[in-house]
């Protein structure tokens, strides 16, 4: 295959393989490269209420969605953060939000001087200096106010959605757009005898697609990847030890939160996402802790509304696979690594692979080393923050249960080591250019989990202590009334993308 | 309870010790912290001048130092970049300009348009995309004044190391530090920890915490602490020679067989320093190349022994050397200064909070030696992206190792002209793709985004930015000038 255009082959029809393929319509497809994908409607997908990151709004902007169109089209709704449930201890709850804590009032950074108020007994907790924890503990949303002045623009937003339909909706889109679907259950993958890569994916009907790249969005089984090149996993459930979920919908409750719930619970964590037409419930645990029947059980009795359906096990294994990207195949999603819902990760690492992949893209006359280098070296970034991140949730909790017994005194990653001496010590926070998770996450979990700084940098000292109180006070003052000014969350997305009923 | 560091003391001479001395006690002294710096007597070595990057000017907002008092007490000259000569065989040169490498358009970084154009058939340079760099070639300086243009020029300073040491010593005066003339003092140290200094006149001066700018208090904390690396060159004579007239807005650094020739133009002279490998040129025969290469006769200084060892730890226990104290540093790009920069503005931001215990130790060295280490990237990228083959200093430039995230670096913009971005990177990635299409690297591919946009408006594009750069730069000042304005004190 040296002639004509590259070929792309997507291997899979889920949120990731729907997403790629948008994205390749959007800016593949222009440039002259033919993109296929092929999907099976025997296969079921994983896709599950969805919560995401801020960034999310990035991808859908980069490949023109409209926001208004897709949250119609995918029932979805605001998020500022995630609120925390028991984590640390019973009875606790702080907000990871999508927004930064306080704004300068002096020369050193705003949470310097939040550690040294509160250390002076002068400030209120973490989470009254940030606008967007106000704001969603109030169900209250709106929009960032674009005056790069105001607490009311210090935030960025997320969405909760259909996965499922947001897939169906890239399918319309992107097949809209030039993008080619096959249907038809893949029975086997044929490799090129001399380099080993990709030839082809043969499907049930005997017929033969080909291509210069493939893009595996099969799932778990991870097809291309996994099961054809044998790309190891790299296994991470000795820190993560969760491996199952369940995963239930109910009706829609009052209580419309502009953000994701997670509650710690006996063995794992329950999540509660807030769609239009219905919420998002599960429950992610370790089989080694619990039964399944008796974790369905638990989650039936914590919604807060009817159960829409039999409750839905998914398995599953933390880690990553040791190459997102060889040969001639690249994994994205769950083909290429899983990390549990904690942070709302999954279609962050599907929209990094693909950001990464367009850029990377290989010529059709061969894959230049450099580029999968690359594009391994960035993902493995990615998942290695994100992983110590998770594991950060696990260590700083009440020692309550046999899971939280064997997680709070589980040796941690050397890059995870040391942090939390580190924060503990002076409140420090390693900053890195880009990628998650930025200083103001790992404070909201520090703090929120019960690990307060002992001391702050010295330059919050040279603030007088009295001028310290009124900043602070004015600060959550000024933050207090911004987010009174703003309309319910529900009132918001009834005038601002009501999804019709489906 | 945290016991505050109370009393420090800066060890040593040179620009190192006066410029941490001064930081401290700008940023501490006002809660109470003493600052006393031991003059051990070190002044920089006659003929040195210091580059100094774009961001020395925001430090020096931080250290209270104006751009007029560098003008006139440190011979200061404008800084725009710095040229490479003869380094791809031949005498081409090329320009690492601060400042954007084109304008990006389309949502790519503008390096992938180019590549794409050089790949049609264009000649043009990198280089000649950059307004920073074309004003620099042109003698002109300023930023530019046409918002469409979007385009930032950058300086930073040329400065005459000695007379920086005495404007630096000046305002450590007025900011409360007490100095104390240290030579041949004797440092002790108690269970691993640095106790007291003795100076010769037998006063002993205790501290929390110690800044060593000479050497001696880190080699007595950690004496194994040494990691020698491997420099191209051994040998390094300076000189000082009648000043360019007009002085460029930049410094040259000028390949010969057997190593380089950098010359630095001052307000007052032009500095000239050899770089050079004994084993192919004597001292003799240094002196005469320095003067070749300079144009003009050059007064010179002894030639020294030059290393490239550097101490693994910079910060132990109660100790933090800062500049030659924490190891050799490059000779090109401006890194000495730039790496003292980072040493003291990375100690200030960590700042110990409690005088017993020190955890942020670890945390300086971790971001220091990221620092050092993408620092040495980027001047080592010069020897292994040398063209000139069959000289045999040359060659074993070339073949010198180098760290995987510079192998990285190299190979990915080789590939495809995009940037593998690293922690603790302290030069931009313009920087970088100047620096490496200026040393012959034309990428291999692009970003298939960039065949989004259409050939025609790709090449209307290319000649609005060429006008726009010949625009601006037109409208700009005289290095002349712009330092007249400096010293008067206008903006």
């Amino acid at each position: 295959m040296m002639a004509g255009p590259l070929e792309l082959v997507i291997v899979g029809g889920g949120t990731a393989g729907w997403m790629c393929a948008a994205a390749c319509a959007a800016k593949l497809v222009p440039a002259g490269v033919r993109v296929r994908l092929v999907e099976s409607e025997e296969i079921g997908t994983v896709g599950v209420g969805e919560a995401t990151l801020p960034q999310m709004k990035d991808f859908n902007d980069f490949i023109g969605l409209d926001e208004v169109e897709f949250m119609q089209a995918t029932q979805a709704s605001f998020k500022l953060g995630i609120e925390f449930v028991n984590w640390g201890r019973e009875g606790h709850r702080y907000i990871h939000p999508f927004g930064t804590y306080g704004r300068p009032i002096g020369e050193a950074d705003f949470f310097s001087y939040w550690i040294r108020g509160r250390r002076a007994g002068i400030a209120t907790r973490l989470d009254d200096y940030c606008f967007p924890i106000v704001t969603a503990w109030q169900n209250r949303f709106m929009l960032p106010n674009g005056d790069a002045n105001d607490v009311r623009n210090a935030f960025a937003y997320a969405y909760h959605l259909d996965a499922f339909l947001y897939a169906r909706y890239l399918r319309r889109w992107a097949e809209a757009r030039g993008i080619e679907r096959i249907e038809g259950r893949i029975v086997e993958v044929e490799r090129d005898g001399e380099s080993g890569a990709i030839a082809a994916v043969k499907l049930v009907s005997g017929e033969r697609v080909a291509g210069d790249l493939f893009v595996d969005c099969s799932g778990f089984r991870s097809l291309l990847l996994g099961s054809t090149l044998g790309v190891e996993l790299e296994d991470w459930a000795h820190w993560l030890p969760c491996d199952s979920a369940q995963a239930v919908p109910c009706a829609r409750s009052d209580d419309f939160t502009p953000y994701t719930r997670s509650t710690r619970r006996k063995a794992g964590w329950q999540w509660r996402i807030p769609l239009q037409h219905r919420t998002g419930n599960g429950y992610v645990y370790s089989s080694a802790h619990i039964s399944d029947d008796e974790a369905a059980a638990t989650l039936l009795a914590n919604l807060d509304g009817e159960a829409l359906a039999e409750p839905r096990v998914l398995r599953f294994k933390a880690g990553k696979r040791r190459l997102a990207w060889a040969r001639n195949c690249i994994g994205m999603g769950l083909s290429g690594g899983f990390l549990e819902p904690l942070e709302s990760t999954s279609i962050y690492l599907v929209q990094m692979a693909i950001m990464h992949m367009l850029t990377l893209l290989p010529a059709k006359a061969g894959i230049d080393p450099a580029l999968p280098a690359e594009f391994n070296r960035v993902m493995d970034v990615e998942y290695d923050r994100i992983r110590d991140f998770l594991i950060l949730h696990y260590l700083a909790n009440a020692a309550d249960a046999p899971l939280w017994e064997h997680v709070t005194a589980m040796d941690v990653p050397d890059t995870l080591a040391g942090k939390i001496d580190r924060f503990r010590h002076r409140g420090h926070v390693q900053a890195y250019r880009d990628g998650l998770f930025g200083p103001p996450s790992w404070q909201a979990v520090f703090v929120g989990q019960g690990m307060e700084p002992q001391a702050a940098d010295r330059l919050a000292d040279a603030l007088p202590a009295e001028l310290l109180r009124q900043r602070l006070d004015a600060l959550a003052a000024t933050i207090a009334h911004g987010a009174a000014s703003a309309p319910t969350h529900a009132e918001f997305v009834a005038r601002h993308c009501p999804a019709p009923p489906l | 309870m945290n016991a505050p560091v109370d009393r420090v003391v800066v060890y040593g001479g040179g620009v190192a010790a006066p410029m941490a001395a001064l930081a401290i006690a700008r940023a501490f002294g006002r809660l109470g912290t003493r600052v006393s710096w031991i003059d051990t007597g070190e002044v920089p070595s006659p003929h040195t001048a210091l580059v100094g990057l774009p961001d020395l000017a925001s430090f020096h907002r931080l250290l209270g130092i104006g751009d007029a008092a560098l003008v006139d007490g440190a011979s200061a000259a404008l800084n725009m970049g710095q040229q490479f000569v003869g380094w791809s065989g031949g005498e081409g040169a090329f320009l690492h300009a601060y400042g954007d490498a084109g304008s990006a358009f389309a949502s790519l970084p503008f390096v992938q348009h180019w590549t794409r154009a050089r790949q049609a058939g264009l000649r043009v340079a990198l280089e000649d995309f950059s307004l920073a760099a074309a004003a620099a070639r042109e003698g002109r300086t300023g930023e530019a004044r046409d918002p469409a243009t979007r385009q930032a020029v950058k300086h930073g300073w040329h400065l005459d190391a000695a007379g920086y040491a005495t404007l630096l010593r000046a305002a450590c005066g007025s900011a409360g530090v007490a100095i104390l003339p240290g030579t041949d003092a004797q440092p002790h140290m108690v269970d691993g920890r640095l106790d007291r200094i003795e100076l010769v006149d037998g006063t002993t001066v205790t501290a929390d915490l110690f800044i060593d700018a000479h050497g001696a208090l880190i080699a007595l904390l950690d004496p194994q602490g040494m990691a020698l690396g491997a420099s191209p060159c051994d040998r390094l004579i300076r000189g000082s020679a009648a000043p360019l007239d007009p002085p460029p807005l930049y410094s040259r650094v000028t390949v010969h067989p057997a190593g380089w020739v950098t010359v630095v133009p001052l307000g007052d002279r032009l500095a000239a320093e050899i770089a050079y490998d004994s084993r192919y040129l004597s001292d003799a025969e240094a002196r005469t190349v320095l003067a070749q290469v300079a144009g003009r006769p050059v007064e010179t200084g002894e030639a020294k022994a030059i290393h490239a060892a550097t101490r693994r730890r910079s910060w132990v226990a109660n100790c933090v050397a800062v500049g030659r104290a924490a190891g050799d540093m490059p000779l090109l790009d401006g890194a000495e200064l730039l790496l003292l920069q980072l040493a003291v503005a990375q100690l200030v931001l960590l700042w110990p909070i409690d005088c017993a215990a020190m955890p942020e130790a670890d945390i300086y060295n971790e971001e220091l030696g990221g620092s050092r280490a993408r620092v040495a990237d980027f001047a080592a990228q010069h020897f292994r992206l040398n063209g000139r083959t069959g000289e045999p200093f040359w060659d074993a430039a070339r073949a010198l190792p180098v760290s995987p995230e510079l192998a990285a670096k190299l190979d990915l913009f080789a590939a495809r002209g995009m940037f593998a971005h690293c922690n603790h990177e302290a030069h931009v990635e313009d920087s970088w793709a100047l620096c490496m299409a200026g040393h012959g690297v034309v990428p291999r591919g692009f970003d298939p985004q960039a065949l989004l946009v259409e050939e025609q408006a790709l090449m209307v594009e290319f000649q609005r930015q060429l006008r726009a750069i010949a625009a601006e730069v037109r409208g700009m000042e005289t290095h002349a000038q712009a330092l007249a304005r400096i010293r008067s004190g206008g903006r």
